[in-house]
């Protein structure tokens, strides 16, 4: 469920920065690495600090 | 052509065909006819000269043009050089499945496809949507969202999220990692698996937020409207009619 929300929020955003800059919307890469930092990186960097 | 349904129709697949298929050619062949060509359809800038094809629906479906990647020979050819550089019948298999998914899906518009290329140039098009690539990317996504095209979008979007179990960890770790040695298997031995997983979600993600944000771009900050009638939308001048 936790998952689930981090997805749906990260699409909230991407959907949201879309929106307002079409140009967001037309790389898959761009995506993928956005995708990346969103649910994997930034989640796991903190999970890190706080096991400190 | 068409726009999410590329992202969406290897996830529908992949849980429909399991370990029969690898995700990385079946994604790989999904925008195989693309991905080497669309630049030059909408153009792009390059040291200050806007470099774009002077007939881009004639150059992307067409022959003369690179319309030959919109075939069924060219899926069966690559996949024939996949099996050869590869000797993996599941990767030469699951690229030709995406291939060919693309190409059929493609004949939903006005301009459609060289189905049968070499043997013949005819386009096959059933003229559902309007063709609009050569009016730009933003014309072209204005129409293909305004029209029936994105209903062709939306009933993959729903079939993707019906096919929801392939994205789990459980369906990484017991079916996409075991179908394909040659990629899923050296990566978890290298890179953490929540990133991989990541990677492997990531265009089932693009495709249901792209549809969402282009729907909401034509039609809550713009004002194009929907044309759902055959062909349509016909406010854009589509090719191919």
């Amino acid at each position: 469920m936790r998952t689930l929300v981090l997805y749906l929020a990260a699409g909230v955003v991407y959907v949201a920065i879309g929106v307002a800059f079409p140009g967001f919307l037309y790389s898959a890469v761009v995506c993928a690495v956005y995708l990346a930092v969103t649910v994997w990186a930034i989640p796991e960097r903190i999970r890190r600090l706080r096991s400190r | 052509m068409s726009w999410s349904t590329h992202d969406l129709e290897p996830y529908v697949f992949q849980r429909k065909l399991g370990l029969g298929v690898a995700f990385v050619p079946l994604l790989a062949g999904s925008y195989a006819p693309d991905i080497l060509t669309k630049w030059f359809v909408y153009g792009f800038d390059f040291l200050g000269v806007h470099l774009r094809a002077s007939d881009p629906a004639q150059f992307h479906r067409g022959w003369p043009g690179v319309g030959f990647t919109h075939s069924l020979a060219f899926g069966l050819v690559i996949a024939g050089l996949v099996y050869y550089f590869t000797r993996s019948r599941v990767w030469a298999l699951s690229f030709l499945i995406g291939c060919w998914a693309h190409v059929i899906s493609d004949i939903g518009d006005t301009v459609g496809v060289m189905l049968f290329f070499p043997f013949s140039t005819d386009h096959v098009a059933i003229d559902a949507w309007a063709y609009a690539g050569h009016l730009g990317r933003m014309t072209d996504a204005a129409a293909y969202y305004s029209g029936l095209g994105w209903t062709w979008d939306a009933f993959w979007a729903v079939c993707a999220l019906l096919s929801w179990r392939v994205l789990t960890t459980e369906y990484f770790r017991t079916v996409i990692v075991p179908a394909d040695p040659l990629v899923w298997q050296k990566l978890v031995r290298r890179y953490p698996e929540g990133l991989l997983l990541t990677l492997y979600r990531a265009m089932f993600f693009w495709g249901i937020a792209r549809l969402t944000a282009w729907l909401i771009w034509a039609h809550v900050f713009n004002d194009y409207s929907f044309d759902l009638s055959w062909g349509g939308p016909h406010w854009v001048d589509a090719a191919g009619n």
